[in-house]
């Protein structure tokens, strides 16, 4: 068994203290990825649910800048400690309750007390409650020790019914969380036990907000709500969190001074900006507290500067921000993104260096229209799937290698992310020697103008890289949406069916280029037209050898010779319309799926069932509500996706329909083997062959099953042997390690100096590494750059040759 | 990171006729100039037979028609005064290697030699008991005589000073109508004859049988040495024969393109710049189907074909590549010029050229002249040379610009302004996909209303358009009907729009008409 296509942006990353690493949460695991490469370098492995936070242990000196060492929460209830260098579990702590976000403020302010030895080291967390019967559970901010593994009782920050993320400030002095349309912000004593009293204060707003952010060493927080404005409280808690002034405090309360404060809140002023259109998802203070960083679902990176309110703009990211942070490195920061992408950034000058990408995730505009299914396709042979993603592009991602290979944009257009979309591309198919690709993309029509069916092939190179579009065919149904392509596999014909009720066969031509004979053109044409009595034809495939081609139409089987268009037989009449047809590898069989075209009505029929070919007859049938078949290349196997509603009355309260995969073979109806599965709503299922290089002789041992859920995380079984939960393919996880030899300052400019053999020169210096060339230090506008002496001392340093050893 | 694409209007089916080929071009660009008089003048009524052109510059050409034949000024095109001082048809016409005299024989049997400057009678060859059909001076070197052949079925070979004849040539049993004399010797010659033969006939080794025979297997009409001489070209009935002259007689290629009878051939050829070598021979042959062809001997293809409206008889082209001279049974004359980017230099033009390149006042540049700052600009980079290219500048338009900023309305107007239908729909589309372009329609002022009203009527019973446009006009009318009611001039554009959706409602009936007459008939047939 191999898992997959995880998700890069459930939770915030972290890097690491030199920032060579970053670390990602990645559903039950969390992968460190090199930062100068983006390629993934180890995984950290022993969490039994999602992880959500990942706190690396920052350098209290410099001296300690290369410990690798982290702490993860996860929704299995476990605090694990890390050294990611190694990878090493070093420590579990077992709270037994799911953990939905931790911060730990000691670790950034932590300092040794007078007896010489540590303090406990404190955790808070947003734990959610165990569930009791009839009631929503409820969440609460927890506190943990984490030196002596435990919770510490009694302490309950707040209750809340919805999971909050807990945001910390980079002193650690203050942690707050958002609830509807308030702040609340405790603060964490200085010496923290465990049992202190915290100051809090709640600061108002008048629409929910989304997320917050604490200025680096001012009292200053900022807010952004779902409308797109951004608050900015400054003198935030000058009452409750100061004992001294509280004198001075009461006066400025009674004054009138306090623009944009609400109700008595515990601020000095509140300023609003407004620039996002829609849902602001993050905010972010500069280290050095100058500017603020804030994005959302437009996908523009704007840079405030926070004493004029000035913007500065990185658009055209592509997908709503969820995440931005920044490394310890000045140079570098990273932003996730919605489409499952974490961008890396060079700061000042706000460039992406490059990007980590996950498989391209659901959006969650797709499911919205009917006809807009957004099915996963897979290659068999090359063990690739492609995934259409929102920005008009489909992913090629390897399952084996778990990671992107390649994207190709289908559809000229500039996405904006956030908008209602109208264009998609909704069919992508591929033929079996994966040489060429059919996508279909849809435009809606406004007021029933303009609505737009475009049916492409594009022609894949043999790198798989390369994919030219090679036809390009405008409303080739009329108006009507396309509902599938099949290609035949013995080559160079695919057919399109309709909802309009008919169905057309293309053929390639190749002619040759006027100009260049030695060029060939290859396009695709129409060959010819089929309709049943008009009724909608849903689906379509070839046979294994390409001899014969079935078509559903509505409740009917047809089947046509696709090269003489003549119809050779009308099979079966289904209760309802028929949404999936296989033929079963080489056999002579031919599965069919039927499933209730409304999917509220209570009386649906759905069916499975097993056509003979040379009977012309059904062989065995199934009420199986099916929503993705597949069949083996090589034997007469084949697997349903299946979503079985049990019958009983109890049991249907719970809302719990049973979602399973069953291996069949045509001869027998009852199934080989079956496992469960969850959130199957939009999966898909296939047979593929595990190693590449036999593509000609794909025997049944190698062919494993692959399948992928509704959030795109995939699984591949061996369908074969059921006890053996392992699969034997060696998976060629290709972690690049991170060993890069970069030159700094003088030799990154000029090359490196001759060596001198001076011999007067004997003392060895004590160097310490800088990771800042000067073209660094000096890189971006005049206002970012710091203040001179901070910078001198820099500069010189950077200009400086460093010395590995003693000169001989 | 995402890229800005700019609108884009969908792509046309382009078939490979729109884009035609260097040759194809090449032979298109001889069209019939516009300081000369057209073509109807050039008619004569009466069949033109024959067509030669002078070997030497300015390449004047020559025409027989009925009784007389005509020359025309190579340079200008003009025609010169005609010499008509035959008691018949004239046949053939032959210029000497040197331009000065012309040969032409007629129907009587007569083969006359004129002066082509003063056409003066010079000479009659008489000897031929029927027809003249084929007249031929020597191509390389030789003045003094000429080859004929006649209707007798003799070839004569001619001492033309002392108005004798040399050789009767035996061999043809039918009449002999074609003939050509070698580009490299003088006394080779070939001859084609209704007896379906070509003989290849040498006045050096024997003066009575021919060197060789070749079967065309059809009446031949024309005969062609390629310029190497070693290849013949011969056309008869609808096709035209390659034959390997040197190996024998070998038939190379069989050229079945045209579809009736091939009544000429002549060498064209097709200048790629300039130089001698970019310059590659091609067999132009004309045929009674009215089509002229262009074949490529070297890759045995046919590289272009024109087609007239009059069956053609004679084709000629000049040795400087620049006159092509078609001539029909009709009696007209497809005169084609090529527009010559540089005009041929003189005699004395190299010299000249050397003098201006030796003129030692060319001047060090300096910094007061324009020329300094654009020094060094069109140098070409050298083999080593590390290459680093500008970033292209991307030009969008103004409704790019405008969609760019979300201006939805401005970006429609400016499109409608650039009177491109493509680039307006292409606007139209992509605010569909953004859905705005109802409220666009509904915020144009009425100045905007009428220039989208004026579109609309022009376009939108284009069939290309009107899936998006006829149902854009039923909205904006329903949108803007009150508007549309006030101002007299956007009721203008509605009655105009009107009356053309009315007009294309009645070409459909009337095409839905034909429909139903012809789909009967069509299942009819395929049932057969």
């Amino acid at each position: 068994m191999l898992t997959g296509g995880k998700s890069f942006v459930s939770s915030p990353p972290a890097f690491s203290n030199d920032a060579k690493r970053l670390l990602v949460c990645t559903g039950n695991t969390v992968s460190v990825f090199s930062t100068s490469t983006g390629l993934q370098t180890c995984e950290l492995e022993g969490h039994e649910a999602q992880v959500t936070s990942v706190i690396v242990v920052p350098a209290t000196n410099p001296a300690s800048k290369f410990l690798c060492y982290c702490w993860t929460a996860s929704l299995d209830g476990k605090i694990m400690y890390w050294d990611f260098a190694a990878p090493e579990l070093m420590k579990t702590i077992d709270i037994r309750f799911p953990i939905h976000s931790m911060v730990i403020p000691s670790l950034l302010h932590q300092r040794i007390d007078s007896t010489g030895k540590l303090p406990d080291l404190y955790a808070y967390i947003c734990t959610e409650d165990a569930k009791q019967e009839g009631k929503p559970s409820s969440f609460g901010i927890q506190k943990c020790n984490l030196t002596k593994s435990r919770l510490v009782g009694g302490v309950t920050l707040a209750e809340t019914q919805k999971p909050g993320h807990v945001t910390i400030s980079p002193s650690g002095r203050y942690i707050g969380t958002c609830e509807k349309r308030k702040l609340r912000i405790w603060e964490i004593p200085a010496k923290d036990s465990e049992h202190v009293s915290y100051k809090k204060i709640r600061l108002h707003h008048t629409r929910s907000i989304t997320t917050m952010a604490f200025h680096p060493n001012e009292r200053v927080v900022a807010a952004g709500d779902v409308t797109g404005r951004i608050l900015l409280w400054r003198g935030v808690g000058r009452e409750a969190f100061s004992n001294t002034k509280s004198s001075n405090g009461r006066l400025n309360k009674d004054g009138e001074d306090r623009p944009g404060v609400r109700d008595g809140d515990d601020a000095d002023s509140c300023t609003t900006w407004h620039w996002h259109s829609s849902q602001v998802n993050v905010l972010f203070f500069s280290s050095d507290g100058a500017y603020l960083y804030s994005g959302g679902r437009e996908g523009v990176l704007v840079v405030w500067q926070l004493d004029t309110g000035k913007k500065k703009f990185l658009p055209r990211i592509g997908s709503p921000l969820l995440y931005f942070i920044n490394s310890p490195d000045p140079t570098l920061s990273s932003i996730s993104c919605a489409d499952n992408q974490i961008q890396l950034l060079r700061m000042p000058s706000m460039e992406i260096l490059r990007s980590i990408s996950g498989i391209k995730l659901p959006s969650s505009h797709m499911d919205m229209y009917e006809g807009f299914g957004s099915v996963v396709v897979f290659n068999p042979t090359a063990g690739l799937i492609a995934v259409p993603a929102e920005n008009y592009r489909v992913q090629f991602y390897s399952l084996f290698d778990d990671r992107e290979i390649s994207q190709v944009q289908i559809c000229e257009r500039n996405h904006q992310p956030g908008d209602e979309i109208t264009v998609k591309v909704n069919l992508v198919a591929l033929s079996r020697d994966g040489s060429t690709m059919c996508t279909v993309e849809t435009r809606l029509p406004e007021e029933g103008i303009g609505g737009l069916v475009t049916l492409k092939f594009w022609a894949c190179g043999s790198q798989k890289k390369q994919i030219s579009l090679s036809t390009v065919i405008y409303e080739p149904h009329r108006d009507a949406e396309i509902s599938c392509i099949a290609f035949r596999p013995t080559g160079n014909m695919a057919v399109s069916s309709s909802y309009g009720g008919d169905f057309k066969v293309w053929v390639r031509r190749h002619e040759l280029t006027p100009k260049d004979e030695t060029v060939q053109r290859s396009g695709w044409t129409c060959h010819a037209v089929g309709s049943y009595k008009k009724k909608p034809m849903s689906t379509a495939a070839f046979s294994s050898d390409g001899s014969v081609l079935a078509v559903a139409a509505d409740k009917v089987i047809t089947l046509w010779d696709p090269d003489r268009n003549t119809l050779l037989a009308v099979i079966g009449d289904s209760l309802e319309p028929i949404t999936n047809l296989t033929f079963v590898g080489k056999s002579e069989y031919l599965v069919s799926a039927s499933a209730s075209a409304s999917r509220g009505s209570k009386d649906s029929n759905p069916q499975l069932t097993v056509w003979s070919m040379s009977k012309l007859s059904a062989t065995w049938s199934y009420r199986l509500d099916t929503k993705a078949i597949t069949c083996s290349m090589g034997d007469s196997t084949f697997a349903v996706l299946a979503c079985c509603k049990p019958k009983g009355s109890a049991e249907e309260s719970l809302q719990c329909a049973e979602e399973m995969i069953l291996l069949f073979n045509v001869e027998k109806a009852a199934p080989l083997s079956v496992w469960f599965v969850s959130k199957a709503q939009g999966g898909g299922l296939s047979f593929v062959s595990s190693d590449e290089d036999k593509v000609s002789a794909t025997k049944a041992a190698d062919e494993v099953l692959a399948y992928i859920n509704g959030a795109r995380e995939y699984v591949l079984l061996n369908p074969h042997c059921e006890q053996e939960t392992k699969l034997n393919i060696s998976r060629q996880r290709g972690f690049a390690n991170l060993d890069e030899t970069d030159t700094h300052g003088y030799a990154s400019v000029y090359g490196a100096l001759p060596e001198f053999s001076l011999k007067t020169d004997q003392t060895p210096f004590p160097s310490m590494s800088s990771g800042k060339t000067w073209k660094d230090i000096f890189s971006g506008p005049p206002h970012t750059l710091g203040p001179l002496r901070n910078l001198c001392s820099d500069f010189l340093e950077s200009l400086l040759e460093r010395r590995s050893g003693v000169v001989e | 990171m995402a890229e800005a694409f700019p609108v884009k209007p969908k792509l046309r089916p382009t078939s490979s006729k729109l884009t035609p080929t260097p040759e194809a071009k090449y032979w298109r660009s001889f069209k019939i100039p516009k300081d000369i008089e057209t073509t109807p003048s050039k008619s004569f009524t009466f069949p033109i037979n024959s067509i030669a052109f002078s070997p030497v510059a300015p390449h004047d050409f020559v025409a027989t028609h009925s009784a007389s034949v005509s020359i025309f000024s190579g340079k200008t095109l003009e025609p010169k005064p005609t010499i008509s001082s035959f008691s018949d048809t004239a046949a053939a016409v032959s210029f000497r290697c040197d331009g000065k005299l012309l040969a032409a024989g007629d129907l009587t049997g007569t083969v006359h030699v004129f002066d082509a400057k003063s056409r003066s009678h010079l000479r009659r060859l008489k000897g031929h008991a029927a027809a003249v059909r084929s007249v031929s001076y020597p191509r390389a070197a030789d003045k003094l005589h000429l080859f004929s052949g006649g209707d007798d079925s003799v070839v004569k070979y001619w001492d033309v000073t002392t108005e004798k004849c040399v050789f009767n040539l035996l061999g043809h049993k039918d009449y002999v109508r074609c003939g050509d004399t070698s580009p490299i010797s003088d006394e080779m010659f070939v001859s084609g004859s209704y007896d379906h033969r070509v003989r290849v006939w040498d006045v050096r080794v024997s003066n009575a049988s021919s060197v060789m025979e070749l079967n065309h297997e059809k009446p031949v009409e024309s005969v062609l040495y390629l310029p190497s001489g070693g290849l013949i070209a011969t056309a008869g009935g609808n096709f035209v024969k390659i034959w390997d002259v040197i190996g024998g007689g070998k038939l190379l290629y069989s050229m079945e393109s045209h579809i009736k009878t091939v009544t000429a051939l002549c060498m064209g050829k097709v200048a790629r710049g300039s130089g001698e070598e970019a310059e590659e021979n091609r067999i132009l042959s004309v045929a009674l189907d009215g089509y002229m062809k262009v074949f490529d001997y070297a890759k045995l293809k046919i590289t272009h074909s024109m087609r007239f409206p009059e069956p053609l008889l004679s084709v000629g082209f000049s040795p400087d590549c620049s006159t092509r001279v078609i001539g029909t049974s009709k009696g007209n004359l497809y005169i084609g010029r090529r527009k010559a980017k540089v005009e041929t230099e003189e005699v004395g033009g190299g010299l000249q050229w050397k003098i201006v390149e030796d003129d030692p006042g060319r001047k060090v540049l300096r910094p007061s002249y324009f020329r300094y700052f654009q020094r060094g600009q069109n140098l070409k980079p050298s083999e080593g040379d590390y290459l680093i290219k500008r970033r292209k500048k991307v030009k969008m338009a103004e409704f790019d610009k405008l969609l760019k900023k979300f201006r939805h309305r401005e970006a429609l107007v400016a499109a409608l302004n650039r009177r491109n239908p493509e680039s307006v729909v292409a606007v139209m589309e992509e605010l569909v996909a953004r859905k705005k372009l109802m409220k666009c329609v509904s915020n144009l002022d009425t100045e905007e209303l009428g220039l989208l009203l004026a579109f609309l009527q022009k376009y939108s019973t284009m069939p290309r358009y009107a899936g998006l446009l006829t149902r854009l006009a039923n909205k904006v009318v329903e949108l803007r009907a009150e508007d549309i009611k006030s101002s007299d001039q956007l009721r203008i554009y509605v009655r105009n729009l009107k009356r053309d959706v009315e007009e294309e409602i009645r070409t459909q009936q009337s095409l839905l008409e034909i429909q139903g007459i012809i789909s009967p008939m069509l299942r009819i047939a395929a049932r057969r």
